[in-house]
């Protein structure tokens, strides 16, 4: 009897503790230890700390979706990654990777209101997730409506990168931060590939800029991959593949130019605009191989490695 | 029969408290991004729960890192849980340097968001804390502006 009880009462905790609500809907299943291919006492630990200073928003799925939007670059599902072999992916790793890659084409998609398209991506990411066992923060029924409705922009923008959040912080939080790094460089391969592509073809300042500007990004994702690298063949070519678009940035120049901030009120809202300015150097020449080298990274994950 | 009750215990302890704490923190956020206003894209959110200034210490402070890019508009909004004691301020650091806050301790003005128009790409340190130092929870939501 005292048995019974003690199971049931541990039963009960596992399943509250592991609930997770995501907008309304909540999806049961116990979290099971996922054996990653990183396990965690063998990558030397970034402290919470450093790893803190190091991910929030590195990456971005809808920053540069935002500004292609702004740029009036048409949307192109040729550049968006092809889900049709995402069932074939067997390793964490692989998923990690594809995870982010997909979020940032979900951005994409939502940003430019293709929702109805996104339906056969918002599956996979599903399964994706579900296969990392973080399915749970990912409310896919909530997000297929909504993307399938088309009447509430904002809460399916809202609702994509809050999964994205809610996963992030879950693996981080439980001593997953291998798939969560893994997760993020996918996401900005993705974004990368995707500025570098438009770049490519419409010349934008902005667009350049914020191209050029991820040199200074590319050194705290490289800081973010370098304690897994050791610790399989997989998260070594990812490290050298990222080591590899960095080398292409080694004569971009980014320097500053000082100014002081002004403060005004504007319809009851206090605003900053910032007159410190960074200024980007950066060669025809140079974002040709930066942009060559990201598509290559890019394609390479994209088929698995 | 003592381990029986303190496993039924602890049960009944932790289930409202993991049931309800999920739900009203999501609420909370959901309530913060729809109060940063329309043409808003939500990126982040913090959620905060602070104790209370010990005598003679410094305020508790929340302290995140965050990559902001040049050529964007953020919006910073906080939101304060209904049971919080204090009031949620957000403070932007670059590099060691102020550069806006909600509230204006010279003044005692608040606001419950504030606009940055970032025009240098970097790491910037965004604190959270609660005005006087007292006891709160909240959130803080990041949003880039269309």
């Amino acid at each position: 009897m005292k048995g019974t009880i003690t199971k049931i009462a541990v039963v009960i905790l596992l399943l509250v503790a592991s609930s997770c609500r995501n907008s309304g809907t909540r999806q049961g299943g116990l979290n099971f230890p996922v054996a990653d291919s990183v396990p965690s006492g063998e990558a030397e630990k970034l402290s919470d700390e450093a790893l803190a200073d190091i991910v929030q928003n590195i990456a971005s799925p809808v920053e540069i979706a935002a500004i292609l939007q702004s740029m009036q670059v048409p949307f192109s599902a040729g550049y968006l990654a092809p889900t049709n072999e995402a069932d074939r992916l067997t390793t964490n790793f692989q998923k990690a990777v594809m995870l982010g890659i997909y979020g940032a084409d979900l951005g994409y998609l939502n940003m430019y209101e293709k929702t109805g398209n996104s339906i056969d991506v918002l599956s996979t990411i599903k399964r994706l997730a579900d296969g990392l066992r973080v399915g749970q923060y990912f409310d896919f029924e909530t997000l297929k409506r909504l993307s399938l409705s088309k009447s509430n922009l904002d809460s399916l923008l809202f609702l994509s990168v809050n999964s994205y959040n809610h996963i992030d912080n879950f693996l981080r939080e439980n001593n997953r931060g291998s798939i969560s790094a893994l997760m993020i460089a996918g996401v900005w391969v993705e974004g990368q590939y995707l500025a570098t592509q438009v770049a490519m073809g419409h010349n934008d300042e902005i667009l350049r800029d914020r191209i050029g500007e991820q040199k200074i990004i590319l050194g705290d994702l490289l800081m973010l991959l370098r304690p897994y690298r050791t610790s399989s063949q997989e998260y070594q070519s990812l490290y050298d593949m990222m080591e590899s678009i960095s080398s292409k940035y080694a004569d971009v120049r980014v320097s500053y130019r000082l100014g002081e901030p002004e403060t005004l009120e504007e319809d009851g809202r206090l605003v900053m605009v910032q007159h410190e300015e960074s200024i980007v150097e950066m060669s025809d020449g140079q974002l040709a191989a930066i942009a060559e080298m990201s598509k290559e990274v890019r394609n390479k994950l994209i088929s698995g490695l | 029969m003592k381990s029986r009750f303190f496993i039924l215990s602890l049960v009944l302890i932790i289930l409202p408290l993991v049931a309800v704490g999920q739900p009203a923190a999501e609420d909370l956020v959901s309530g913060c991004v729809l109060s940063a206003g329309e043409n808003t894209t939500y990126l982040k959110d913090f959620r905060i729960q602070l104790p209370k200034m010990a005598p003679n210490g410094a305020a508790p402070v929340y302290k995140a890192n965050m990559y902001l890019m040049k050529n964007m508009k953020y919006r910073f909004s906080v939101c304060n849980a209904p049971e919080s004691n204090g009031e949620l301020k957000v403070t932007i650091y670059d590099q060691g340097k102020e550069l806006i806050s909600s509230f204006n301790s010279s003044s005692g003005k608040k606001f419950d968001t504030v606009d940055f128009i970032c025009n240098k790409t970097g790491l910037y340190t965004i604190w959270y804390e609660f005005i006087d130092g007292e006891q709160g929870s909240g959130v803080g939501v990041v949003c880039m502006i269309k």
